[in-house]
């Protein structure tokens, strides 16, 4: 029994891990140009894509592969800022609305170019470490877990740190302040979108060898990553992250002991909870809707 | 009176209709007139300002619910199809005290959570709900005969008469509350809810019963499909339909009574028809998608503006002292 | 005896802050009166108070010795107290008519199953008189047909005033009615504000401009800092050594 729950609880950092890196983009993302990305979840299918694409079909290097794909999908980030949210706004539900438009365009050109089929990938490593008599990791997980750490403890310096870093959290916390400090809102915008959306890239790209890649993956990591952003607080980053390790700890267990389909109960109604109790989340103050 | 003679063309063009088509574009035929109530019933909701992402889970609310009275209790099915109704009606209302505690944002994220769970239960309790193989051999509408004209259920010709008369009853209610007071009360609570307020309105109250209403008529929509096609599942109500009835909604506008249901025609022609005839089958979600993002970004009013230019621009021209008046403006 | 709106200790608390501190006043039946005070004295946090918009910390509002402090603001408007708002708070995409139809909200009940089986034609036509009434008591029939928002200022504010008139209030609470009027508009709007008294509707005006109301009201309260300072007629104000003392303070405070 203890060995179960120690597995299960790696379990929930592995799960932890690519869920935080994906939330926090869609914090950045909302924190910064007060947009909801409905396609959140279809940059990390994309990312998960670029590994299918050159890990898998032309041998590139494994880490090769999710540098590409974090630089591929933060470029897709780049576009859809100028063309989509740019011109948006003014204009929120417009700018949830396009999004999801390109939500659709991204998931069917997966299919156009991949099939609808589950890609299964060759696995990067069988390695797997021992922790104990019956508690394994995955190296390949550990990968996943480790990537996050480093990540988010970067994007950590670089927003605390750096003059950019500086901008971006004054422009998300009021705009018309930052412009009239001479912060350029359309840069932020460009470096938040890049960010946000490398970040889900690079979830992406790092799971797809642990998961069944499809273009329809991108539905169940956008549920989770809203549920985990509303329980955070909306424009929280530190509340993202203890949320996504909070939700993942509570999902994993309640899949592991009852029901996947119970555990999405479980998740939703948290986020319903503290919508009714405390619509601003656990975490945060901010209030940009 | 030439207002009748419109209806009248109109009613006749919409009877002869299903007789130039295929059979495979009668059915669509019957799911856009489904549909449309779908989107118009939306539209009321959204008068009061809100916009929910729970609409299509509530028709599911009343396609489970009338297939549910007729399986398993045995009730006559136009009956079960107003119990659905009721039923979503309900729901709606047990809904609003949560959600309701929610506004802009957080109303449209709290729907989604809330309606995704509904979806979840339907999945997760294979008794009475059928798990998520979802509902089989749902009773189809019995055939009767008006005379001078047989219904029968197995073409979809009689299906869409069926559905076109409740959908037109329905639709007629919901006209008849937009113009009413309560319609006008929607609109005070939408644009001013705090002057809504000093004026006597119950806010809550008002939310509430829109809410209701709209959901009302979603799950007869739900049920109506439901009889239609005979078995449905959690996967029929989730949350991609949901994105095309709001972009129905979106692409048409929703400052009139038309917009929405322009929207649903002109996207399931160009969807159904068009794309498909011309070979585009795979790419269909592709287009779809580049036509939301277009019209978000070039027609931010819906089509009905452009409606509503057209129909300025002959008036204008009828009465060329008001031309000024616009180009003033 | 009870008064006809009474004000008894109310305390409104943000936080660490008094906003408004154990305040009591009373409002006679059938008069104009005025509640004055410089910037920041919390007049207007008063006015939510009675209007139903905030709930005090502490304290009552009585009306007929009916305690409505606490309810909801359109509860408060039920029982006969109807707000206006500061700025111009319209509904500016409906038209003049539409937004004294929505005025008329409390006396014609809309009924939705009547309104669509079309028996609430007497009621419609009821409520479109009504409205129409009140627009032209505020000389606005003219304009039924315009959208409310292209309307100038000064018909906007009297605009806000017809919806309230609309609903057949026993009192009716202005927030700061004469800011952004001309002086003639000022004239014309007192003279209104007088006929309305004389038909029976109590007036109670929230003023920062002393002078603006002075030959107004009936009866002027005077706050200040969230206290009560002074109470009595337009000439008793204008020459208490307290209120002059907080207006020339509040002047020095601001400059």
């Amino acid at each position: 029994m203890l060995d179960l729950l120690a597995q299960t609880g790696l379990n929930a950092v592995y799960a932890a891990s690519y869920i935080s890196l994906v939330a926090v983009g869609l914090v950045l993302i909302f924190g910064v140009m007060g947009v909801v990305n409905f396609a959140h979840g279809e940059l990390f299918m994309v990312g998960a894509y670029a590994v299918v694409a050159l890990y898998a079909d032309l041998q590139v290097p494994f880490f090769v592969a999710v540098a590409a794909g974090l630089i591929f999908v933060g470029c897709l980030g780049l576009v859809m800022e100028r063309a989509l949210f740019r011109p948006l706004r003014d204009n929120p539900l417009g700018g949830l609305v396009a999004s999801i438009g390109f939500l659709m365009i991204l998931q069917s050109l997966a299919v156009l170019g991949f099939g609808v089929r589950m890609e299964h990938i060759p696995p990067v490593t069988q390695e797997v470490l021992s922790l104990g008599d019956k508690v394994r990791l995955p190296v390949a997980r550990l990968y996943v877990i480790v990537a996050a750490i480093v990540l988010l403890s970067s994007l950590w310096y670089f927003l605390k740190r750096t003059r950019f870093g500086w901008a971006l959290r004054a422009s998300a916390q009021d705009p018309e302040a930052a412009m009239l400090q001479g912060i350029s809102i359309n840069q932020t915008a460009r470096i938040a979108m890049f960010i946000g959306a490398g970040l889900a890239g690079v979830a992406g790209a790092l799971t797809a060898p642990l998961v069944s890649v499809n273009p329809h993956m991108g539905h169940s990591v956008i549920v989770t990553a809203f549920i985990v952003i509303i329980v955070g607080g909306v424009g929280s980053l530190e509340g993202a992250i203890v949320a996504s390790v909070a939700y993942a700890f509570v999902h994993t267990f309640v899949t592991t002991f009852y029901d996947g389909v119970l555990a999405d109960i479980v998740g939703l109604s948290l986020m319903l909870i503290v919508l009714i109790v405390k619509p601003t989340g656990l975490f945060g103050s901010a209030d940009r809707a | 009176m030439p207002k009748y003679i419109v209806w009248m063309v109109l009613l006749v063009a919409l009877l002869l209709l299903p007789h130039g088509l295929s059979f495979s574009q009668q059915e669509i035929l019957v799911f856009l007139t489904i549909n449309v109530l779908v989107v118009a019933s939306y539209r009321l909701l959204t008068l009061t300002g809100e916009w929910s992402l729970g609409h299509v889970v509530i028709m599911g609310v009343g396609a489970y619910a009338s297939a549910l009275f007729s399986k398993k209790l045995g009730i006559y099915v136009p009956v079960t199809m107003l119990l659905g109704g009721i039923t979503a009606a309900l729901v709606a209302v047990i809904l609003s005290f949560p959600l309701f505690r929610m506004k802009g944002f957080y109303f449209l994220i709290g729907s989604f959570a809330a309606s995704e769970i509904i979806r979840l239960l339907w999945k997760r309790f294979r008794d009475p709900f059928g798990g998520a193989k979802g509902i089989k051999g749902i009773d189809p509408m019995p055939d009767f005969s008006i005379g001078i004209y047989d219904f029968d259920f197995f073409e979809p010709v009689s299906y869409y008469y069926f559905s076109g008369f409740i959908v037109a009853i329905c639709l007629w209610i919901l006209w008849r509350i937009e113009k009413s007071p309560v319609g006008l009360t929607f609109h005070a609570v939408h644009w001013q809810d705090k002057l809504a307020e000093a004026s006597g309105v119950n806010l809550r109250a008002y939310r509430t019963l829109a809410f209701a209403i709209a959901s009302g008529f979603a799950g007869i929509a739900g049920a109506l499909l439901a009889h239609y096609i005979g078995t449905i599942n959690p996967n029929s109500f989730d949350v991609e339909v949901m994105v095309f009835v709001l972009t129905w909604a979106i692409v048409g506008g929703t400052a009139t009574f038309y917009g929405p249901i322009l929207g649903c025609i002109v996207l399931t022609v160009l969807n159904e028809i068009v794309l498909r005839e011309l070979g585009f089958e795979q790419m269909r979600p592709l287009i779809y998608g580049a036509v939301m993002i277009l019209s978000i970004l070039f027609l931010p009013n819906g089509l009905e503006s452009l409606v509503q230019k057209f129909s300025q621009r002959r008036a204008d021209g009828l009465a060329p002292n008001k031309a000024s008046k616009g180009a003033a403006e | 005896m009870t008064h006809f709106l009474e004000v008894r200790d109310l305390t409104m608390r943000f936080g660490g802050l008094v906003a408004v501190d154990r305040l009591s006043f009373t409002v006679e039946h059938g008069t104009i009166h005025g509640l004055i005070g410089p910037n920041g004295a919390g007049k207007t946090t008063t006015f939510n108070m009675i209007s139903g918009f905030y709930k005090p910390t502490e304290g009552a509002v009585l009306l007929r010795g009916e305690d409505i402090s606490g309810l909801k603001m359109h509860e408060v408007a039920r029982r006969g107290v109807v707000r206006t708002f500061q700025h111009s708070t319209l509904f500016a995409e409906l038209t003049v008519l539409e937004n004294a139809l929505v005025g008329t909200h409390m006396p014609f009940r809309p009924n939705i199953f009547a309104a669509i089986v079309g028996w609430d034609k007497e009621d419609r036509r009821g409520a479109q008189a009504r409205a129409m009434e009140a627009l032209e008591f505020f000389n606005l029939d003219g304009l039924a047909q315009e959208i409310a928002g292209d309307l100038s200022h000064g018909h906007q504010r009297a605009l806000g005033m017809a919806v309230a008139f609309a609903s057949h209030p026993d009192v009716i609470l202005l927030d700061e009615p004469f800011t952004g009027m001309n002086p003639e508009e000022t004239r014309q709007m007192m003279g209104l504000m007088r006929r309305l008294r004389d038909d029976g509707i109590t007036i109670l005006i929230v003023e920062h401009d002393m002078q603006a109301i002075m030959g107004l009201c009936d009866t002027i309260t005077c706050m200040s800092f969230g206290k009560f300072l002074a109470e009595g007629g337009p000439r008793e104000i204008r020459n208490h050594p307290a209120v002059i003392e907080a207006y020339l303070g509040g002047a020095r405070h601001v400059a």
